[in-house]
């Protein structure tokens, strides 16, 4: 089956290609051809799903290739699947059609280029979750840089190219320590850039260790967005097309919790673990400033770009709580985060193709005359609030669990102000939504909007139903990402019994406090157990 | 000399034999047509690259130059960027008229001092190198004769280049002086101040050549005053010949001098190295020029350059040092050649050459090219792309060989400053990009279609950039092999 993951992982570029000989008159081949080969994409990944082997037992990398690449420089050519990474590139292929779908009208100029760009993209964030070596992983990260710098500063609307060198030049930027890191690693780990090989046999010294961490974890924080680093992405997310936008929340911004979880954590366990305290406080910090951000914005696409830096700051938070529960909840907000504040970003662009402005005051009222879109939006806006039932709520309460079990210091603090930004964070939408939607509609130009089109229905239905999927039924994908999560875990208690070897008086580190370990084993079920924080927030439920 | 000698020299010999050839064709020409002309001389390129590549690995007699894996690498990579050069050429004489035989002669003129200088081993066979090389270069810079710029940048270059080679000869004198040779193989023999002089002045010689910071004064004037495909001729071809004959000098100036020296050496090296991408990217920075902004931007490239150079001077990342120097002048020549060409396709012709036209290569030249050029546009920006580092590209994976055999070297420092740079380079090389793909277009004139040949140069580079992006194993294999036999 390892011929499939490079299948999935070349055809959108081989698409590409070939879309490169169309006519650049065929506006309408383009659509139909990136459809086509998105969807067919997103079909063959099925299959890697349902041959996915989730048990604990399993093999930890799956559909694995390797093979030399540039053997002169010690670059192979190796990719395979966790649970993680296979859920990751799950978004992306069930993203890329709905994105090329969203962007049939919205993309007047260029079409060629644009879907050229879209498909391009699409190879390299597969290939940056699939990626098993260094280099070839460092490869496909920057390589996404370029088709998406062009997405925002092509199509993008007035500030674009402010927007887009910023994004470019902030991201390479942080971007090229990590790879004089990369390096560093290959010179201490016996010779060789193979991620599997380079975990089991990297030595390096504390000091060093540090370093490594922090240059990973710079590129990474950037591109998570970690605040203070964030400043890139209100601008990009803004001026970016719908598509770009969809893209960027649902799939980029991933890629900095993904290195995180895949990268910074596994290979410097013990830097980690020295650190977790100050990147959880950052995520924190994150929660609130991106919420009360949010709170202020008079553009709706900035409103939910600030969302974004709130919710990847749950992620973080999570993840950095080091338990079961936070990581797998981390994980699994990933994708909430993909599905809802996509769903978002699409949302956004419909009202903004039809009205042609994203301030909230040139709306209103526009719920009569636009019923559906006013109801998904609804829907979509719980469940990016969390509300029992959709995904998000399984999320934030895993994380929010999770991080009050943990042993971070004081963790009741990580979690109580957590909590707090998922108040704020139904007080912004809950006001976003009120305001766009209901109230008086008192703008003339807003009464001539039509409502949802088959082929937008198309493209809001998937999230719907995803939304409800992953809330009512979320242990498949639970499951999925479990044996990822025991391995890291795994891996960061080795490395407290190394700390614990050079440092004897030192308190535990890893995992839960003992009474709750019974209590919160089965990570899945958000239902039982006593929830010591306020569960997200009944604001949501009218 | 034997059958094998000169199979060595053969590169050398086709080349000098072609220019000859050319002067004589252009005195016996009495139809006017030239198209042959520019066919002979991409042909004595290509058969003189594959000479080197087969050419026997020899010791000359005297032991003045050695044919090696190292020196074919180098004659590969010139003769290469002579035929894109030849085509490129072809297309903008033709379009203003001044084709010559003469101009080919000098190219190849020029190549074969190129060669024999990536063969040398000698400090006085490598001034006469140097001399057959520039003096043909100084030529080509003033080719179209009349125009200020053109006769500025030659004569500056002139000036300065003589300065630069009279100190390489003071130097090579010093040395000779301490040592009672001019061999590389014989500098350590001797030692002490006279040998340090002289070292030192070489080396300064050599640097004003590959245009490392402080000696890189003359390289904006010169590269931007010169005809464009001489500029982009002598980016590829002078830096490379010059860049082979440093490592091998400074390889052997560091196996030959006592380890103080060579240390010494290696930082004066990695000083001029540092100063060169600080320099050269601040530098490239706010130019609007971007005949300028390129030039600044090979000052900055010397200075990767000059991080793969010392890096091959320690010993356990020699071979890994000697090879990504060597894949990246094969990539910076591709890649900065097909940036040039685009800057000479979109060159105006103005009427006469006396009338020069403003701006010619203001950023506002590539305004909207992807709407009226699309296939331009998207070359340039490959080329744009491979100069920043940004994988899939050739640029991506040469930078990535020169700061691993930094990193191997334990010259984190080099490494560090090489990549932080490299985010300026970003900078000013997505300026052109946003130009050409999301500024307004200009309106009115439209560009025009590039000659044949022109176009041709420019898909081949583009091809090369993206196939040394994504499958160097090929080329990386080979520098790796010109490493262990040099």
């Amino acid at each position: 089956m390892a011929i499939l993951l490079n299948v999935v992982l070349f055809l959108p570029l081989f698409g590409a290609l070939a879309a490169a000989l169309l006519p650049r008159g065929e506006a309408a081949q383009h659509k139909s051809w990136a459809l086509l080969v998105s969807l067919v994409t997103f079909f063959l990944s099925l299959g890697l799903w349902f041959n996915f082997d989730g048990a604990r037992s399993g093999p930890e990398f799956q559909f694995e290739t390797h093979v030399p690449w540039i053997s002169a420089l010690g670059i192979g050519y190796h990719v395979g699947l966790d649970g993680v990474a296979l859920l990751l590139v799950m978004l992306t292929t069930a993203l890329t059609p709905i994105v090329v779908l969203a962007a049939w009208k919205d993309v007047q100029e260029r079409v060629k280029e644009f879907f050229i760009a879209i498909l391009f993209l699409e190879t390299a964030m597969i290939g940056t979750f699939a990626a098993l070596d260094l280099v070839l992983f460092y490869v496909f990260y920057e390589a996404i840089l370029v088709p998406m710098y062009l997405l925002i500063g092509i199509w993008g609307s007035e500030n674009r190219i402010y927007a887009t060198v910023k994004f470019f030049v902030y991201t390479f930027a942080a971007s090229v320590l990590m790879l004089v890191a990369i390096l560093y690693v290959y010179f201490h780990d016996g010779g060789t850039f193979d991620y599997v090989a380079a975990r089991q046999s990297l030595s390096v010294t504390r000091d060093a260790a540090v370093w490594l961490f922090a240059a990973f974890a710079l590129a990474f924080a950037v591109k998570v967005p970690m605040f203070p680093l964030h400043t890139w992405l209100p601008d990009a997310h803004t001026e970016a097309p719908t598509a770009g936008s969809v893209i960027l929340a649902g799939v980029l911004l991933k890629m900095g919790t993904f290195g995180f979880l895949r990268y910074a954590l596994p290979l410097f366990p013990e830097a980690a673990l020295q650190f977790r305290g100050l990147v959880a406080a950052l995520a924190v910090v994150g929660i609130i400033y991106g919420a009360l951000m949010s709170m202020v914005q008079t553009d709706m696409k900035r409103l939910v770009a600030y969302s974004s830096v709130s919710h990847l700051g749950f992620v973080m938070l999570g993840m950095m709580a080091i338990t079961a529960e936070g990581v797998t909840g981390s994980v699994y907000q990933m994708l909430n985060h993909g599905v809802s504040t996509g769903g978002l970003f699409l949302l956004v662009g419909l009202l903004k193709e039809r009205r042609h402005t994203r301030l909230i005051a040139d709306y209103g009222g526009i719920a009569k005359q636009v019923p559906w879109i006013a109801t998904i939006f609804v829907i979509v806006t719980l469940s990016s609030i969390g509300l029992p039932g959709t995904n998000g709520f399984v999320g934030e309460f895993l994380i929010l669990s999770g991080t009050w079990l943990s042993r971070l210091k004081s963790p009741a603090w990580y979690a109580a102000l957590g909590a707090v930004g998922v108040i704020l964070g139904a007080v912004y939408m809950l006001t976003l939504v009120q305001r766009v939607f209901f109230g008086k509609l008192d703008n003339p130009e807003n009464r001539k909007i039509p409502d949802l089109s088959l082929r937008e229905a198309f493209v809001m239905v998937p999230i719907l139903v995803l939304i409800v999927v992953m809330g009512l039924l979320p242990q498949p994908f639970l499951e999925t990402a479990r044996p990822s999560v025991d391995r890291l875990l795994g891996r960061m208690q080795a490395a407290e019994l190394r700390l614990r070897q050079a440092e004897p008086g030192l308190r535990p580190l890893v995992g839960t406090e003992p009474p709750a370990v019974a209590m919160a084993r089965p990570p899945a079920e958000p239902a039982p157990g006593p929830a010591p924080e306020p569960a997200p927030s009944p604001h949501g439920s009218n | 000399m034997s059958t094998l000698d000169l199979q060595a020299l053969l590169p050398v010999i086709l080349l000098g034999a072609g220019a000859l050839t050319l002067m004589l064709s252009e005195v016996y020409l009495t139809s006017g047509r030239r198209a042959y002309q520019s066919g002979l001389a991409f042909l004595v390129a290509v058969a003189a690259g594959l000479a080197a590549a087969v050419a026997p690995e020899r010791t000359l007699p005297g032991g003045q130059a050695v044919s090696d894996g190292f020196s074919s690498f180098v004659i590969c990579v010139v003769c290469a960027g002579l035929a894109l050069s030849v085509l490129l050429g072809r297309g903008w004489l033709e379009r203003r008229g001044i084709e010559r035989g003469e101009y080919y002669a000098l190219a190849l003129f020029g190549t074969s001092g190129m060669a024999l200088l990536g063969m040398a081993t000698d400090l006085l066979l490598a001034f006469i190198a140097i001399e057959v090389m520039s003096l043909a270069v100084y030529a080509l810079a003033a080719y179209p004769r009349r125009g200020q710029r053109p006769s500025e940048a030659a004569f500056k270059y002139f000036i300065i280049g003589s300065f630069a080679s009279a100190l390489f000869l003071y130097g090579s004198a010093l040395v000779y002086g301490a040592t009672g040779t001019t061999l590389f193989s014989g500098i350590g023999r001797g030692g002490g101040a006279l040998l340090a002089t002289g070292l030192a002045l070489v080396l300064a010689g050599l640097a004003f050549k590959v245009a490392a910071v402080p000696f890189h004064a003359w390289t904006p004037d010169v590269y931007e005053g010169a005809p464009t495909p001489v500029t982009a001729f002598m980016a590829a071809g002078v830096k490379a010949a010059a860049f082979a004959l440093l490592a091998r000098g400074f390889l052997a100036m560091v196996a030959g001098t006592s380890v103080g020296t060579g240390a010494q050496l290696g930082g004066v090296l990695g000083l001029l190295a540092v100063l060169s991408m600080v320099v050269g990217n601040l530098f490239a920075l706010p130019q609007r020029n971007v005949k300028r902004m390129l030039a600044y931007s090979s000052i900055a490239h010397a200075g990767y350059l000059l991080v793969g150079v010392l890096a091959a001077g320690s010993q356990p990342s020699r071979q890994s040092g000697i090879s990504a120097v060597l894949f990246y002048l094969a990539a910076y020549a591709v890649t900065v050649i097909g940036a040039f060409a685009v800057v000479t396709a979109l060159e105006r012709v103005t009427p006469s050459p006396d009338v020069e036209a403003a701006n010619p290569w203001d950023l506002s030249r590539f305004a909207g090219l992807a709407k009226s050029r699309p296939g331009l546009a998207f070359a340039m920006a490959i080329f744009m792309f491979s100069l920043a580092g940004v994988p899939p590209t050739a640029g991506f994976v040469a930078k990535f060989a020169v700061f691993q055999a930094a990193v191997s070297a334990r010259a984190y420092g080099l490494a560090v400053v090489g990549v932080l740079t490299s985010v300026l380079g970003a900078y000013y090389y997505l300026r052109v990009v946003v130009a050409m793909y999301m500024g307004p277009a200009r309106d009115g004139e439209e560009a025009e279609h590039a000659p044949v040949p022109m176009a041709v140069a420019i898909a081949l580079a583009a091809l090369a950039v993206v196939a040394l992006g994504v499958g160097p194993e090929s080329i990386a294999t080979l520098a790796r092999a010109a490493a262990t036999r040099l």
